[in-house]
């Protein structure tokens, strides 16, 4: 069993038992899903860094509260997804969370020829901006399943919403994507 | 136009994310902006203020903010406790070990006192220091009663929680928004306190005075008295004249 990784259900039974250094091992896991869940509700890297880090704070206290044998995951982006959700509330802050492609070719692409590369370019920062020009409910439930790529569950924890919801948000959202992007190809 | 979700997806791996941050396990010593107890405490001194610019009260009730043993904090917006976990009530509700009256009673130096209203618990939950009060605390569940609805908060009708701890520690905390009223009011000679309107959150404090945050959630009308030294807190969706009648029938 040398160098497998250790299950996420043992490690939780670990920091249950106060085991520090296994919960230090779940804040690593997990770190960047919380802190992209908390950006994608904040817009703010600044304020998604505080709602992970007492997300984090609050899963710990709360652990003997975790039923074991649940799935951490959803029940740890519940937590961090509330914190950042009560930042917003307090900054009063109106959703505004704008995605960006990010420059250069991503490790382990073969490169393609310029032109291909201009067309695919200008494709995906043509759907990131539909997405972005969605409403801030659809953009949540669509950030959500295809970019931070959550499950239903999780996403219905994140969000704060059944699961139910999460599937019918998301076909809305995308059939508004679909239309807008044949309605108006150089939008 | 080509599978829009698997577009999505290759999409989702461009796209550009703030870099994340090395949460360090130190975290966990870190405290949450709401349990900063200066800001409770001076929360506190405001409520106190606020209330005698809108109830005028007399002396005795200003020293009652005191002897009622709970930090109040008014705030403008509410927090949004994490979902209770699923499980037995005593476990969502952080109220201790399921227990009986006469083991309850037992394990106490204090008397507990039942409201004869009510008649006997459906069940009975005790958590001792050092989760618990210094000198123990006692919940007394009532699932369902006449005319009392189940809180949507707690799942039950009426619970009867009764607490004794340090003179100079406080049990509970409670955080008032803006649709949250609260008046001073006295039961039988006994010093309380009437909270009403919108849920307010409720978090139990532990033997030290520290906040037990896994038990912070959002409870309904309550009543709080100071019974001779032991605090009764009696929530439910009852009106203030229910929750007298409840109170003056303990014994």
């Amino acid at each position: 069993m040398e160098g497998r990784p250790e299950d996420d259900s043992d490690l939780f039974s670990r920091a249950k038992r106060g085991d520090k250094a296994a919960y230090e091992e779940i804040v690593q896991r997990y770190q960047q899903v919380a802190f992209r869940t908390a950006y994608m509700i904040t817009s703010s890297a600044a304020e998604a860094e505080e709602a992970a880090q007492d997300g984090f704070v609050k899963a710990f206290r709360a652990l003997n509260r975790f039923r074991a044998g649940a799935n951490p995951r959803p029940w740890l982006l519940r937590i961090v997804a509330n914190e950042a959700r009560n930042r917003v509330r307090s900054v009063q802050r109106r959703h505004g969370l704008e995605l960006r492609v990010a420059q250069g070719f991503r490790p382990g692409d073969a490169a393609p020829s310029p032109e291909t590369a201009a067309v695919a370019a200008e494709d995906r920062t043509r759907l990131l901006r539909l997405v972005n020009g969605l409403s801030g409910e659809d953009r949540l439930v669509v950030t959500a399943r295809y970019f931070l790529e959550l499950s239903s569950e999780e996403t219905a924890a994140a969000l704060g919403i059944p699961e139910g919801t999460v599937k019918s948000r998301l076909s809305r959202a995308l059939a508004r994507l679909r239309s807008r992007y044949e309605e108006a190809p150089d939008a | 136009m080509p599978d829009l979700e698997q577009q999505l997806i290759a999409l989702g791996k461009e796209v550009e994310w703030p870099p994340t941050p090395n949460i360090r396990i130190r975290a966990v010593v870190r405290v949450p902006w709401y349990q900063s107890r200066w800001a409770l405490a001076a929360a506190a001194v405001v409520l106190a203020l606020a209330a005698l610019a809108v109830y005028t009260p007399t002396r005795t009730a200003i020293a009652g903010w005191v002897n009622v043993h709970v930090l109040f904090q008014r705030v403008p917006l509410l927090p949004t406790p994490s979902p209770r976990p699923f499980g037995p009530l005593g476990e969502r509700l952080g109220l201790g070990q399921p227990t009986t009256l006469a083991e309850a009673q037992s394990l106490l130096t204090w008397r507990i006192t039942v409201p004869s209203s009510l008649g006997q618990p459906d069940e009975v939950y005790l958590q001792l220091p050092p989760t618990g009060a210094a000198q123990g605390e006692v919940t007394l569940v009532y699932s369902k009663r006449p005319s009392t609805p189940i809180a949507n908060q707690t799942g039950v009708a009426v619970l009867v929680t009764e607490a004794r701890g340090a003179v100079n520690k406080d049990l509970f905390a409670k955080m008032l928004g803006g649709g949250t009223t609260i008046e001073p009011v006295t039961v039988a000679g006994h010093q309380g306190y009437w909270v009403a309107g919108s849920p307010h959150i409720f978090i139990f404090l532990d033997a030290d005075g520290n906040f037990r945050d896994e038990t912070m959630r959002l409870a309904t009308n309550t009543l709080i008295l100071d019974d001779g030294g032991t605090i009764v807190r009696i929530e439910g969706n009852v009106t203030k004249a229910q929750a007298v009648q409840i109170a003056t029938s303990l014994g």
